[in-house]
């Protein structure tokens, strides 16, 4: 195929060729993807339509109609704040505004150091103890606006520590 | 088999769609999203038509449902004509640029609202391009995301590798909403830019050398002279015929 | 307080369910694992266990230890030393863990007294919280796979003529009648044949399908199984969403586990048939819950519905006759067909027969998965299993049914909730969540969430669902930032006529619900918010004014330390003030308020 010149990195490779080549595959290799680096990376993509036999731009429309996954690369740290029924009236919309007065970032925007990104989900079954947060897999319940500070502060503790070390 | 449209007697296949076998009886069903050469999608529900199964009566999109023994269709009921103008004004709020959208607009007599309206949006997602680029071309656009921020493009909005600039997606467009622009012998479609190849005879523009390329791949038998345009093709058919006669 | 002289076998169970996860419950286990070391001296044999869901996620992390039946809440992993050294060596109760009953204020020693459990009927949540999820011996020390032994007895017409005297019906949300189901795909001829177990519990507020296929796994793949015999099927498909992970990861281990042990394969059980399941992750398309998305989902392709002018028991997946049912359906089968037909339709109402699972959520004391008999009024779930409205708040409506449901409002408190009941009301039973709203919830508001959550989640295929939501949220939209007119409700309502009629799918057809359930009960809202620019809730942030009431503000300070822009002053145990230049109108003080002190101008 004309226009490809990026080389795949091979466990990439391993990833998607671990699956047989039949199209109802591709949601599991893109999420297998999408947890081993955080996003979709293009050449990923056209790997995937050449192993399969379809046509790209029908693979691009499957990543981009699925929330699961990001074409762009996520922060390091991926927060996700629930607005299912439950957190919203629960006021999940504070979190919101309270992380962009910590963090400056929006929903679907990544922090310029590429430590944090911020998206908002519908509901992750955790309503019982709204309003619920998650950073990576880590779920926290019942997040008050001071809460989320302590949290993010922690975080950017560990930041620091990890740069200190290194 | 035999099915009523709109009290007359029409005959039917088995497994074709209502609104094939209407069509077929000269009945008119308004649509958008359907073309006769690709399958019915469903999308646009402008031919929403009542169906009466045996005393149920249902409304469905005839482009998709499969006919049955017996049904009686009513194409236009009161409940029916207000869905159809609903559906006229809600894709001329989307994509008020599109003329034919304004058209429709106006000749369905939707009542004006305090919606608002889209100027800069001519594409109704009607899906009739991309269906056409993957029978035609080459499957270089697809629907891309979802709900409200669909949209017909290229992956990544870029020149696709695989286009071959061969203009099916906007000649099929019902809307007008795919821009084609052609100028000294170059055509620019979804930001990629072709060099034409010109007919050797009356030196006209016809087609992208990558279509050429293409369809002599695909099918050589229909590439019978490859350097001329369609027009002068037939002229040297019909020449080359009476020189045969006339011998 | 002491209990009796300690047994000495003793199993502790840890929940660790998401909710109890996420209050650290997993710490709380491996502490238990690593302390429960037999000293010398001691003879218990004890050991901790971690179980699935026990529902009530608002008190967890919860720890049960039997037989001494003692439930601790909200427990750490610090406790755990303690209750090794009083509960499990002497026998004595850890008094400060104990669930304290709000209104006798006395301390409750078992789950079993506690009001939230002691109204429950538990069917499909019968395991859950009891067993082990990853240990295939546990289930079958519970009758697990006695049911499908049984089966094996029966032909697929008497599993089929069982299951359709139950009077089971779809739990995913519009009730078809199961053995209907399985009877129009049974009787197709076709080579092949499938069956799906439909996980992707999408409904914002609902999450028993999440905690069925966490916490008791076995149980989906043994109604399956069942299920495979009756219709003829040798291939099966659980679509889960990826987002659960835990779910995903039991089911996985479950199915492995059912395949090492001859209960998947290609001679179950010896008895010569041959069916086994693959699980499908969903890419988190809440239509995909839409069983034509679905199977679209599943064959690799956007999760677009069909039109369902063929049913899938005919032409479902690669087109060939399918069914689809949802996780607490599966999970009712072996119960059926244990207990038989007769025993099962003894529970419910009228036309709704069983049980059904609610996840009980929002504004309401007591927050969790509650499982009730079909029937069930909405007050008792609420305020006698629930406990009512959190800080004794009034009650206003109840959301049921997910984006597809609507909101029911006081009136209709003591409404048998049922399939039907619920549709009759202008709501849906849904896949069973209910979302408790109190006089602080906006319900033109809660309209305008639902909408913007369907036009997120539409797959916008068809006209009358994409640009229709789209437009119906522009109007809720202007009406809840003081722009609406009267002429606009006319236009919600004559746009909800066409997505119901016009639409491809469920999605579209229902989406209008919460927006005609809070015109139909709440209307005076839409009216106040329109003519006189006012949210009386205090949540729509252009209509609001927070302000606090001098004589009644005690100076506490709460709101100050968590108003998330500093717009709170004042001095300690004097009345404090909000400036209006600050504020951003979230609403945080005055939810926080204990004393009502912050009002809405």
């Amino acid at each position: 195929m004309p226009g490809i010149t990026v080389q795949l990195p091979e466990e990439l490779e391993r990833i998607i060729r671990a699956y047989p080549s039949d199209k109802r595959y591709i949601l599991a290799m893109m999420q297998d993807l999408q947890k081993q680096c955080n996003y979709l990376p293009r050449e990923a993509l056209e790997e995937i339509a050449r192993h399969v036999e379809i046509p790209f731009s029908k693979v691009y429309a499957l990543a981009t109609f699925y929330k699961a996954f990001s074409l762009v690369p996520r922060g390091k740290y991926h927060i996700k704040v629930c607005d299912g029924t439950a957190c919203h009236i629960k006021s999940s919309a504070v979190l919101i505004d309270q992380i962009f007065n910590a963090i400056a970032i929006r929903p679907g925007e990544t922090s310029p150091d590429g430590m944090f990104s911020l998206e908002t989900v519908n509901c992750i079954g955790a309503c019982a103890i709204a309003p619920v947060m998650v950073i990576n897999e880590k779920v926290y319940s019942k997040v008050s606006s001071a809460g989320i500070l302590d949290v993010i502060n922690g975080i950017r503790g560990d930041i620091n520590d990890n740069a200190k070390s290194s | 088999m035999k099915i009523i449209v709109d009290g007359k007697e029409i005959d039917a296949v088995l497994g074709e769609t209502l609104l094939g076998a209407a069509r077929r009886a000269g009945i008119h069903i308004p649509t958008l999203c359907y073309h006769e050469s690709l399958e019915g999608q469903g999308r646009c529900r402008l031919c929403m038509v009542e169906v009466n199964e045996g005393g149920r009566k249902e409304v469905v999109a005839s482009c998709t449902y499969p006919v049955k023994e017996g049904i009686e269709v009513t194409t236009s009921t009161p409940v029916i004509d207000k869905i159809r103008r609903n559906i006229i004004m809600l894709l001329y709020k989307r994509a008020t640029g599109s003329p034919v959208m304004r058209q429709l607009f106006q000749e369905y007599g939707c009542p004006q609202n305090s919606l608002q309206e889209n100027p800069e949006e001519r594409c109704i997602l009607c899906n009739i391009c991309v269906r056409a680029c993957e029978e035609l071309g080459s499957s270089a656009i697809s629907l891309i995301m979802r709900g409200t921020q669909k949209r017909v493009a290229t992956p990544y909005d870029e020149a696709a590798a695989v286009c071959i600039g061969c203009g099916t997606c906007a000649r099929v467009c019902p809307a007008g909403a795919i821009e084609m622009t052609e100028k000294e012998g170059i055509r620019v479609i979804w930001n990629k830019a072709f060099a034409m190849q010109a007919c050797s005879r009356c030196g006209s523009y016809y087609a992208s050398r990558e279509e050429i390329a293409h369809l002599t791949a695909r099918k050589p038998e229909y590439v019978i002279q490859s350097d001329l345009c369609e027009d002068c093709r037939k002229r040297m058919m019909a020449e080359k015929i009476a020189v045969f006669v006339s011998e | 307080m002491t209990t009796q002289n300690p047994p000495d076998n003793r199993k502790i169970l840890v929940c660790c369910g998401t909710g109890c996860q996420a209050s650290g419950s997993m710490d709380v286990f491996l502490a238990f694992q690593n302390q429960l070391h037999p000293e010398p001296g001691v003879t218990v044999e004890t050991y901790a266990k971690a179980t699935g869901c026990n529902g009530w996620c608002e008190q967890g992390p919860l720890v049960k230890i039997l037989p001494d039946d003692i439930t601790y809440c909200r427990v750490q992993a610090k406790h755990v030393a303690e209750i090794i050294d009083k509960t499990i060596k002497q026998g004595e109760l850890v008094k400060k863990l104990l669930y304290r009953d709000p209104v006798t204020k006395k301390q409750v020693r078992s789950h079993h007294e506690i009001n939230f459990y002691k109204k429950q009927h538990k069917v499909a949540l019968r395991h859950i919280g009891e067993i082990d999820p990853a240990s295939l011996d546990d289930y079958l020390a519970y009758d697990g796979y006695k049911a499908l032994g049984q089966a094996f007895a029966m032909s697929p017409a008497d599993i089929i003529d069982e299951i359709e005297r139950s009077g089971l019906r779809g739990r995913g949300g519009a009730g078809f009648p199961t053995g209907r189901k399985w009877r129009s795909c049974a009787v197709q001829e076709a080579s092949e044949k499938y069956l799906v177990c439909n996980g992707d519990e999408g409904d914002p507020g609902a999450f028993m399908d999440r905690s069925i296929m966490e916490g008791d796994p076995h149980t989906v793949i043994e109604g399956m199984i069942i299920g495979s015999m009756a219709i003829g099927a040798h291939k099966g498909f659980i679509y889960v969403r990826d987002e659960y992970g835990l779910a995903v990861q039991n089911l996985g281990r479950a199915i492995q586990d059912a395949r090492a042990n001859g209960y998947l394969g290609e001679d179950i059980m010896g008895k010569g048939w041959a069916f086994d399941i693959e699980i499908v992750r969903g890419g988190g398309a809440f239509v995909c819950g839409e069983e034509t998305a679905l199977m679209n989902s599943i064959e690799g392709n956007a999760g677009e519905p069909r039109d369902k002018y063929v049913y899938p028991t005919e032409k479902g997946l690669w087109g060939k006759p399918t069914i689809i049912n949802n996780v607490e359906t599966w999970a009712n089968i072996p119960v059926i067909i244990l207990a038989g037909a007769e025993k099962f339709a003894s529970i419910g109402s009228k036309n709704s027969k069983g049980t059904k699972v609610f996840s009980l959520v929002g504004k309401v004391v007591n927050t969790g998965l509650v499982e009730v008999p079909m029937g069930t009024t909405l007050r008792e779930i609420i305020f006698d299993i629930g406990g009512g409205i959190l800080k004794g708040k009034a009650f206003k409506a109840v959301q049921t049914g997910g984006p597809s449901g609507g909101c029911i409002p006081a009136e209709l408190l003591d409404l048998e909730i049922d399939f039907d009941s619920l549709t009759e009301a202008g709501s849906m039973m849904g896949s069973g969540g209910l979302i408790v709203m109190d006089e602080h919830t906006c319900m033109v508001e809660v309209a305008r969430y639902y909408l913007h959550f369907l036009a997120g989640e539409s797959c916008g295929k068809c006209v009358p669902c994409r640009e229709g939501i789209d437009r119906m949220l522009e109007i809720l939209t202007r009406i809840c930032e003081g722009h609406g007119k009267m002429e606009d409700l006319d236009l919600l309502e004559d746009l909800s006529e066409t997505l119901k009629a016009a639409s491809s799918c469920a999605l579209g057809k229902t989406a209008t619900n919460p927006v005609l359930s809070t015109l139909r009960y709440f209307r005076p809202e839409y009216i106040s918010h329109i003519h006189e620019k006012r949210c009386a809730a205090g949540v729509c942030r252009s209509l609001t004014t927070f302000d606090i009431i001098p004589e009644i503000c005690t100076g506490c300070g709460l709101c100050e330390k968590n108003c998330p822009v500093q717009a709170i002053r004042g001095e300690k145990k004097e009345p404090h003030t909000i400036s209006q230049e600050l504020c951003i109108r979230c609403g945080d003080c005055f939810n926080r308020c204990n004393f009502g002190a912050i009002k809405v101008v």
